[in-house]
């Protein structure tokens, strides 16, 4: 199957959409390189399932175009895109059978039978759906349904595929388990996609780079590891991830790099605030801080709460200024066990990816 | 202090507690089967043969059983075969709902069902035994032979176009953007406030020999609106309503993403519409064509007033029965119209359970404008401004033909002709408490077994549930029929009577207290009935409490549903009531077929005012819009 498919990137140009006075889409500009997978993210509302379904072409963009490799698509109605979309509920025709559900788009495209019925088997098969072939949706489970989407999006060969939150209907364990198997399947085929997600977790192992959306923008672009070490702003460093976002004074900037004080003690960042003028802060990752036993070096702090879930314990501190913080200490040794009361001494990283403001 | 909550008095514990209430209930329960039993049968003793030796004469005699013995061992059985399932024996609130369930829908449903059968296939009222008589007169009787035929064609032809007029226009008003939508929605399911012939009579009003469009505006003498055509047509106004109601919920429930995975793997608007939207929505024209066929097969006024001595298989039954008191041959024309109406409603069965896909899914994104070329939208529009227009035109004559002295010769106002409502006034008051019974009776049921089908699991339920909903395809001229056969003689004596035509009513409306109910309990998360289980509360206090509360509404809509059905009901009427029961319908009925138009227009545009009342109430009540107050049906 892999050899007929031809693939293009995604180019999304001054992407607006309005909805009354509602600005569900905020001049967006996104390229999705050929291959790659890329994520929408962002809290419900942000407008990431707006712009899938621009991509798609159920929404007609108010400002703004659509690439698909060179061709300008905005125009294009949904049925003659080289786009195939995943949906959350599956919409799978109840009325048809797994069979015909497959076959919708080739029959739709009046394909010979002989080759519907090729292409049809060669999807059924990559999706290991062999079997169910007469039943109908309803009798298959919620992971099949998921698999049955997949085929009958990937069997009209389409150039993009688009996903809209497609494993929030599974249960936790499954949704692991079909996430890695539509990488899989994205990477095998190399085929361009764009993901909806509100699931950071879910974003950040599938996708080669996140989009983070909120309130109708693109807030930011980057891999996984970038959106995570150095968030562009306050609501990315609390979206992604559990952060303490903490003031600080700061030292010197060069425009490259930059230092804070924070407790006392002197941190470098390795970007410069973008407003130095500003209020600055800092992105303490509660596994980049440490605890310890009292400690004339660290900074002073008592233990407020203790929670042990297996790989980790979280800690919840105050500093002796009154900061709250949290502290995660991975795989944790006997000797780092501190009671609810008790006094530690707080241990910060020397440098940060990043600053704030 | 925990042991005193625990131990019960007498010593007892709680498993032979119950066991006391078990056999106690039982006692109860044999007692009234006892009492019932020597009301349904009796035995007589009548002289067998006299002999004569000499001047001896011997009297032979010989006991006789009177009554409903058939009728009786099914009670029996109904009430004895709940008590198989070992779920119910442990409960005794769930024994005795279904006992009752059963209990009622075998007097009420099944009995006089199968007497029209049985009736049917009598030698007559004398001779009691088996024999094909009846049909043998009726197939020698040229005129039923034609009557059957013309039923049978002219139901089809309704069915069939009202359904394709009706899906056409729900898709118009439910899924384009066409002006006046709201409107337009109310205006073309208007038909459904009156009786059927009030439709009739209307054109009669307005196309008739003297018709005000026909005569006074175009002058036309030529040609005649009476005859299959005019059934036809009027036929089609009031029926193409409730087609409309049925398709607009569905399209509107349709989810978007459907449509949009076709369109998003190549399909065109056609071809959406012809391999996904409607294959989607064909149970749902099934539905609506077979309760269209039922309605004009069943159709009693409209032949009478319009069909200009067309014959229909109600008109003919109606003769037989009422006129000529042949219950055998009436029976049988019954049978002829229950056949097809039953056949319809089972092949429809069977294709809905076959392919149901309309399940609403939470969070389901639905009702989308289709944007379709001006083409296909402005004639589908025009579509549904003819029926709008003419419901006016039609409801408008109706209520200025009250105020003018005759309709068709004298134009000038008047108000005498509400004077004459006054004389309708008993009429009047035994609809309104054959319809509020009905209504109440209907909704009590209908709300009871809607629990039992919906939440309740014990043995026979599906069997319950088709037959409370086989009523809705037996025609109400055979529901009169049928009632009238099995309680028309001893041991009964209910004809003439509120009561039979209060419960023919509520039964007849059951399966739409039904429905209603099983959608509201489907509403309802189970885990609030579990709740109050599991916080002590019995069935019966977690029905009253928990359960009843969150379905009044539902509940409500039911009664009101069949309180506006008894009020226009007249195929079922026409059997079961009699001169001290007269109906309004009746009697508004007669007066449409020998008094004046302008008479007729006050009688049925006052029964208009009184269902609009009732809409109105029930729009309060349940905070729902006109329209959607007949989605209920």
């Amino acid at each position: 199957m892999t050899e007929f498919f031809t693939t293009a990137s995604i180019t999304l140009e001054n992407l607006s959409k309005h909805f009354g006075a509602v600005q569900a889409v905020d001049n967006v500009n996104l390229k999705v390189q050929a291959v790659t997978l890329v994520c929408l993210l962002g809290p419900s509302g942000c407008g990431k399932t707006t712009t899938l379904r621009m991509v798609a072409g159920f929404e007609e963009p108010t400002e703004g175009r659509v690439f698909i490799g060179e061709d300008d698509i905005t125009e294009v109605p949904p049925y003659a895109r080289p786009t195939a979309l995943v949906f959350q509920s599956y919409a799978l025709f109840p009325h048809m059978t797994i069979y015909e559900n497959v076959a919708y788009g080739l029959r739709a495209r009046r394909m010979a039978k002989a080759e519907i019925d090729q292409r049809v088997n060669e999807a059924i098969q990559l999706m290991e759906l062999q079997g169910q072939e007469k039943k109908s949706p309803p009798q298959l489970s919620g992971g099949q349904q998921q698999r049955v989407a997949l085929a009958r999006a990937l069997v009209i060969r389409p150039k993009v595929l688009l996903f809209d939150e497609p494993l929030s209907n599974l249960d936790a364990l499954l949704r692991v388990r079909m996430r890695g198997e539509i990488r899989g399947i994205q990477r095998r085929l190399g085929i361009t996609s764009l993901y909806v997600t509100h699931d950071q977790e879910e974003a950040f192992s599938i996708a080669d780079q996140v989009a983070l959306m909120n309130k109708g923008r693109l807030v930011q672009l980057g891999t996984p590891r970038d959106l995570y070490r150095a968030p562009a702003d306050r609501f990315v460093a609390e979206f992604v991830g559990l952060s303490n976002i903490v003031p600080v004074e700061l030292l010197e900037t060069n425009g490259k790099n930059a230092s804070v004080r924070l407790f006392g003690k002197t941190i470098r960042s390795r970007r410069a605030p973008r407003n130095p003028d500003g209020q600055v802060s800092v992105v303490l990752r509660p596994e980049a801080l440490e605890i310890d036993q009292p400690d004339p070096e660290g900074v002073p702090a008592h233990v407020l709460t203790m929670a042990f879930t297996g790989p980790l314990v979280r800690y919840t501190i105050r500093t002796n200024d009154g900061t709250l913080l949290t502290v995660d200490l991975h795989n944790p040794g006997p000797d780092q066990f501190f009671a609810e009361g008790t006094p530690v001494s707080l241990k910060l990283p020397a440098e940060v990816p990043a600053l704030l403001g | 202090m925990t042991e005193s909550v625990l131990t019960l008095p007498r010593g007892l514990t709680s498993r032979q507690r119950r066991r006391l209430w078990f056999i106690a209930l039982l006692l109860i329960e044999l007692l009234v089967l006892a009492y019932i039993g020597t009301r349904l049968v009796g035995v007589e003793v009548v002289v067998d043969r006299t002999e004569v030796t000499g001047n001896v004469e011997t009297i032979y005699y010989r006991n006789e059983i009177t009554g409903d013995p058939p009728l009786l061992i099914l009670l029996v059985l109904g009430v004895a075969l709940p008590l198989a399932s070992r779920r119910l024996r442990r409960e005794a609130v769930l024994l005795l709902a279904v006992q009752a369930a059963v209990g009622s829908l075998v007097v009420f449903v099944l009995w006089p069902l199968a007497q029209v059968f049985i009736e049917g296939f009598r030698a007559g009222q004398v001779e009691r035994h088996f024999s094909l008589i009846q049909f043998e007169k009726l197939l020698a009787t040229p005129m039923v032979a034609r009557a059957s035929l013309n039923t049978l064609r002219i139901g089809a032809i309704t069915a069939v176009a009202a359904t394709a007029i009706g899906t056409l226009i729900a898709y118009t008003l439910t899924l384009t953007d066409v002006p006046g939508k709201r409107l337009l929605r109310i205006l073309t399911i208007l038909p459904l406030v009156s009786p059927p012939f009030a439709v009739s009579f209307a054109i009669i009003m307005l196309f008739g020999r003297r018709g005000l469009i026909t005569y006074d505006l175009l002058h036309i003498t030529q040609g005649s609106i009476y005859g299959p055509h005019g059934i036809v047509i009027v036929q089609l106004i009031s029926d193409t309503p409730l087609v409309i109601l049925i398709l607009s919920a569905v399209f509107a429930s349709i989810s978007r993403d459907l449509e949009e995975a076709a369109e998003d793997l190549g399909g065109r608007p056609f071809y959406i519409l012809r391999t996904v939207t409607f294959p989607l929505v064909t149970p749902a024209i099934l539905t609506a064509a077979l309760l269209t066929f039922i309605s004009s097969i069943s159709d009693f006024g409209n032949p009478m007033l319009i069909g200009g001595g067309y014959q229909m298989l109600a008109t003919q039954a109606f003769i037989q029965l009422i006129e000529l008191f042949d219950l055998q041959l009436g029976a049988a024309l019954a049978m002829l119209l229950v056949i097809p109406a039953l056949i319809a409603f089972l092949l429809q069965h069977w294709i809905s359970n076959r392919r149901s896909y309309i399940t609403v899914t939470s969070g389901a994104r639905t009702g989308h404008i289709r944007k379709l070329p001006g083409l296909i939208i402005w004639p589908l529009f025009a579509l549904a401004l003819t029926l709008a227009s003419l419901t006016v035109l039609l409801y408008g004559s109706i209520f200025v033909g009250a105020f003018v002295k005759t309709w068709g010769f004298d134009f000038s106002f008047t108000t005498r002709n509400l004077y004459g409502l006054l004389s309708a006034i008993p009429q009047l008051k035994n609809s309104l408490i054959v319809s509020i019974g009905s209504g109440l009776v209907g909704g009590v049921i209908g709300i009871i077994l809607a629990w039992l089908v919906a939440r309740q699991n014990f043995p026979g339920r599906r069997s319950l549930d088709f037959s409370a909903t086989v009523m809705y395809a037996i025609p109400g001229t055979v529901i009169g029929i049928g009632y009238i056969i099995a309680f028309n003689a001893a041991p009964y004596f209910w004809t003439g009577t509120f009561f039979i035509i209060i419960v023919a009513y509520a039964f007849r409306r059951l399966p739409v207290g039904l429905r209603t109910g099983v959608a509201a309990q489907k509403q309802i998360d189970p885990t609030l009935e579990e709740a109050s289980l599991d916080l002590g509360a019995g069935r019966l206090r977690t029905f009253a409490r928990i359960t009843f509360p969150l379905l009044n509404r539902a509940f409500f809509a039911g009664v009101i549903y069949i309180f506006i059905r008894g009020m226009t009901d007249l195929s079922t009427a026409v059997f079961l009531n009699s001169a001290r029961t007269q109906l309004f319908t009746v009697r508004m009925f007669n007066v449409m077929i020998r008094g004046t138009p302008s008479e007729g227009a006050a009688f049925a545009g006052l029964l208009i005012v009184i269902i609009v009342i009732a809409l109105g109430l029930l729009s309060k009540l349940t905070g729902k819009s006109f329209v959607d107050l007949f989605r209920v049906s």
